[in-house]
């Protein structure tokens, strides 16, 4: 018995164009997930995130949505329209995302700085609350290629159509954000960089 | 091949963290310690997103979509008609009369409603004065609940209309108006929850 391969999502937007309901239903469900994850990424705020990735799916309800398949995936397209949306609330905000710490994540960080080396611990708690916090303090055109292509999964080509730039780009910001990302888990090995790190400032 | 040369092939996002080092990096022990570093930062980032690979937008959200969907392809939502029938029989609720004198002095076309924002959400459970009796203190740009009007239940599907209403209409209401002004049209967001009615509104410009 042979399973019949899932709608691609240029058949399900066409669908949907022609207001097949199920159609919507289906192609939102398939990419609400990773747009939400990279608005809150981008954002770190839930609030954003949700504004976020309902403006994403009315542009795409509207007809003059703009997408065309020629140049990129709907997926890449999706992920432009919301990294412009955060950036706008990110301005409209005056750039600024404050980090600050609560008492939990103060001792994961104080107790990740005692570690000789620290990304021996990064797959444990407190070194992913520590890496979490570095990426959200990168600056943003870093910290939106890590959160497209480390924590999305998504493939250099369609991160280029999101971000609007040649693939060499993002191959080349990924890498220096790798960079960055190292140089701030050194940094924190010392207790000293923990107040530092209250707030961060991120300008964008 | 130099250490450049090693660089430019990007070797850290070839192979995860464990694997079997690149040639340079068996000869260069600056190379091979940067790249093991490289590869655990990778590992690290992997768990990032596992942590959150779960999260995704809230059920309202589709919700919201799929009554703004409706609307944009003239499909009538599958429990209208059920909503529609006991409607008549609360004509005589006050809460019908306010929503309903709002409507009627719409100016011009009405634009198709427009699910709430997650923030114009937060600042209508915000809005003070839900059942509440006497004058309510307003504030600029907040909703004002209408009176008689239900508060929206938290996972209501509700609606955002923008019309345009003589500022006599703020009366109603509790805001000043000079009688020379009274026929001047105002800008107002109306909410309107699931059952069609109107349950609150705002003005745009005071």
């Amino acid at each position: 018995m042979t399973q019949t391969p899932p709608d691609t999502d240029d058949e399900l937007l066409l669908r949907m164009r022609s207001g097949d309901e199920q159609a919507f239903v289906a192609l939102y469900r398939r990419r609400q997930g990773a747009i939400y994850r990279f608005a809150l990424h981008m954002s770190n705020s839930a609030t954003v995130a949700e504004d976020v990735t309902q403006e994403v799916f009315l542009a795409l309800i509207r007809e003059d949505c703009g997408y065309d398949p020629g140049r990129g995936t709907l997926s890449g397209y999706l992920f432009g329209i919301a990294r412009k949306l955060v950036l706008r609330r990110l301005e409209r905000s005056r750039s600024e995302v404050a980090l600050g710490l609560d008492g939990e994540e103060e001792a994961d960080l104080i107790e990740l700085a005692a570690s000789p080396d620290p990304l021996t611990d990064l797959t444990r708690k407190e070194g992913i609350a520590a890496l979490r916090r570095a990426v959200q303090a990168l600056p943003r055109r870093y910290r939106e290629v890590v959160a497209l292509c480390d924590l999305e999964e998504v493939d250099y080509a369609e991160a280029a159509h999101a971000l609007g730039c040649p693939i060499g780009t993002v191959r080349s910001r990924l890498h220096r954000a790798r960079a960055l990302l190292l140089e701030k888990m050194h940094q924190e090995r010392s207790p000293r960089s923990v107040g530092a790190l209250r707030p961060v400032r991120c300008w964008i | 091949m130099n250490c450049r040369d090693f660089w430019d092939t990007m070797p850290e996002l070839q192979d995860g963290p464990g694997a079997e080092a690149p040639p340079h990096a068996r000869e260069c022990q600056a190379c091979a310690a940067l790249l093991d570093e490289l590869r655990r930062l990778e590992a690290g980032l992997r768990s990032v997103a596992a942590g959150c690979v779960r999260a995704e937008a809230p059920a309202r959200v589709e919700a919201r979509l799929l009554a703004a969907f409706r609307s944009e392809a003239g499909l009538a939502a599958p429990h209208s008609r059920r909503w529609w029938s006991p409607l008549a029989a609360w004509g005589a609720m006050a809460a019908v009369v306010a929503a309903a004198a709002m409507l009627l002095f719409v100016h011009e076309r009405r634009p198709a409603p427009q699910p709430l924002t997650a923030t114009e959400l937060a600042a209508l459970d915000w809005a003070d004065g839900w059942q509440e009796e006497g004058d309510v203190e307003t504030t600029p740009g907040e909703f004002i609940p209408l009176p008689n009007a239900a508060r929206p239940a938290p996972s209501e599907d509700v609606n955002l209309v923008r019309v345009e209403v003589p500022r006599s209409t703020m009366i109603a209401l509790g805001y000043p108006v000079a009688a020379d002004q009274g026929e001047d049209l105002v800008q107002a967001d109306v909410v309107l929850g699931s059952d069609g009615l109107a349950r609150a509104v705002r003005f745009l410009d005071e």
